[in-house]
């Protein structure tokens, strides 16, 4: 039904978008196992030995911990807050609901380097800047919306007279909210958790804010190097990033079905 | 427990337990009178979390409040706008919003012009592989994350990469490609592109196939289906693209830092440089309130547009 023009004229849009979009991907996977000591494509030759080097390397592997940590604090704050906002969002009737709904998108409404910088303050003013787990709080505060949508769009699905009947059957609150509630709504938990541990190990600006020499998490760290040299050591830490995100997508699919992103509302 | 075991007590099951001491907590800590309230207490972690950033804010506003004491290198005690009438009086920060602005224009117009194309693609073809491949394309540099993108561009756009060994193929001499305003609107399209295709394609999804048919057997040929049926039918996800791309970018500070080398500063980029490099803090909080600002009009168009639905969280009812 496409006529042939416009077939040839999208699809040569499509694969211009593909090559754009994944041919900086695979040329660091492939700088990163070069055996020469300098960033060139075609590889020269094939070694793993920058892999080597990074495993060695105690700056980095130092902040890739950090990153780890920082990922974790993230999910542990964004899971509970998100869920229960979710959910509050979803089964109560609350007043002014479109103005909270507008509140709580301030995360992804206000620059990031405005939220970066304001936290930095309010973070400084607490006397807690310096430390690892206020990175991981300020990643679970910029990125909130997404595990709300999430878990929302899970318990918009979730049956409420399940709840009632738990009830009816004697389930106190406390038993209703973990054995009907929240394994209903589990898949957004899920998702919206990956979402949130991905995005936090990825993050970059808001960590640069708040970090310092000593706390430098694994993205800030390869921006710094960026800035001093460019080595294949940085590629192969970036060959990290990508198994990464190859892992989340593989997840999310079996999760959710990455399909579930074109349906219309 | 030997006790226990003489006197042969009947005991629940730990869970149960368990479980009837946090009923029993929750009625302490929670009475059930307070139900109508439940949703507020549930709400109420996230709004005192993102309460964070409203405080982060009334604290930018403060500190753009004073201007810096060139004596001690310290914020001045006294309130005064000083730092506003230099932002307005400053040509360099006229130059560097112009400069943003234009760069998020170009973004916004190359990312749709990209987006859409892709997002229809997409949406239409019949297979299911080729969808899932076009959505894996997708994702996987959405989680890769920003640095290591820019890093990726740096590299294929370098003096020595890909891009030059091509050309050079062809006998065109080195380029220099890199640390100018079009690698950093070329980087900014290739950040944008996956936000542009997700907000495009449901409303691409929502056009129903039978009225291109209709089109084109009233004799419209594809140009004209795509210009008159298409398009105008995806106007909400157009514009709705159209403004994220712009905030984002606008206000965008790695790839702009990456692939502009210092010589391409976007807001956030002077925004930053005030903080840490020139130390004037009231100046950069002054400068980020304004960026808070631009954003916030561009949202507030786009919710005023569309109502906060769009971009809704409470699904239905």
């Amino acid at each position: 039904m496409i006529s042939p023009t416009q077939r040839i004229l999208f699809w040569s849009i499509v694969w211009f978008c593909i090559v754009i979009l994944s041919v900086p991907t695979l040329i660091v996977v492939g700088a990163s196992v070069t055996a020469g000591n300098i960033i060139s494509f075609p590889p020269d030759g094939f070694s793993l030995k920058w892999y080597g080097e990074i495993a060695l390397a105690r700056d980095l592997r130092q902040a890739f911990g950090r990153s780890i940590i920082v990922s974790l604090i993230c999910l542990a704050v964004s899971v509970p807050v998100g869920t229960l906002a979710g959910l509050a969002l979803t089964r109560y009737r609350l007043r002014f609901a479109n103005a909270l709904q507008v509140y709580l998108l301030l995360p992804f409404t206000i620059p990031l380097i405005g939220s970066g910088i304001g936290m930095m303050l309010v973070f400084g003013s607490w006397r807690i800047l310096g430390s690892v787990w206020p990175v991981g709080v300020a990643l679970a505060v910029i990125n909130i919306p997404f595990i709300i949508w999430s878990v929302s769009s899970s318990a918009a699905s979730l049956d409420g007279d399940l709840e009632l009947a738990a009830a009816n059957c004697g389930a106190g609150r406390v038993e209703t909210f973990f054995h009907v509630t929240l394994p209903g709504v589990m898949p957004g938990v899920i998702t919206g958790g990956l979402l949130m541990f991905v995005l936090a190990m990825t993050e970059f600006l808001v960590s640069l804010l708040l970090t310092d020499a000593r706390t430098v998490t694994l993205p800030v760290q390869i921006y710094n190097n960026i800035r001093s040299i460019i080595t294949p050591d940085l590629a192969a830490v970036s060959s990290v990033f990508v198994v990464i995100a190859l892992l989340a997508v593989w997840l999310l699919d079996r999760l959710v079905g990455l399909e579930i992103f074109l349906k219309s509302k | 427990m030997s006790q226990e075991n003489d006197t042969k007590t009947f005991r629940y099951p730990l869970r149960w337990r368990i479980m009837d001491a946090l009923e029993a907590a929750l009625d302490v800590l929670w009475p059930r009178r307070l139900s109508p309230y439940s949703g507020w207490a549930l709400i109420m972690p996230a709004l005192l979390l993102v309460g964070i950033l409203v405080l982060g804010l009334f604290q930018i506003a403060e500190s753009s409040l004073h201007v810096l004491d060139r004596s001690t290198f310290m914020p001045a005690e006294e309130y005064t706008l000083a730092n506003y009438e230099m932002v307005a009086d400053s040509a360099t920060y006229w130059r560097v919003l112009w400069r943003s602005l234009l760069g998020a224009g170009l973004t916004v117009f190359f990312t749709l012009l990209l987006a859409l194309p892709y997002s229809y693609i997409m949406v239409r073809t019949p297979s299911a592989a080729v969808r899932k491949a076009l959505l894996v394309a997708l994702f996987l540099p959405f989680f890769i994350g920003q640095v290591v993108r820019a890093y990726g561009i740096l590299i294929v756009l370098g003096t020595s990469g890909a891009v030059n060994d091509v050309l050079g193929l062809f006998g065109v001499e080195p380029v220099r490609l890199l640390f100018n305003f079009p690698a950093v609107v070329f980087g900014l399209v290739q950040y944008m592109l996956p936000f542009a295709v997700l907000m495009l394609a449901p409303a691409l999804t929502a056009i129903p196939r039978e009225t291109e048919t209709a089109a084109s057997s009233l004799g419209a040929n594809w140009v004209r289906t795509f210009w008159h049926v298409v398009i105008p039918m995806a106007k909400p996800g157009l514009v709705g693209a159209g403004l994220v791309v712009g905030t984002l970018s606008l206000t965008d500070f790695a790839m702009p830092a990456m692939l502009g080398g210092g010589s391409q500063d976007f807001i956030a980029n002077a925004i930053y440089d005030q903080f840490f490099r020139t130390a004037d803090q009231g100046l950069g909080a002054a400068l980020a309130l304004l960026l808070v600002a631009l954003g916030s009009i561009l949202v507030g168009i786009v919710i005023a547009v569309f109502g906060a639905g769009t971009l809704g969280m409470g699904g239905k009812k």
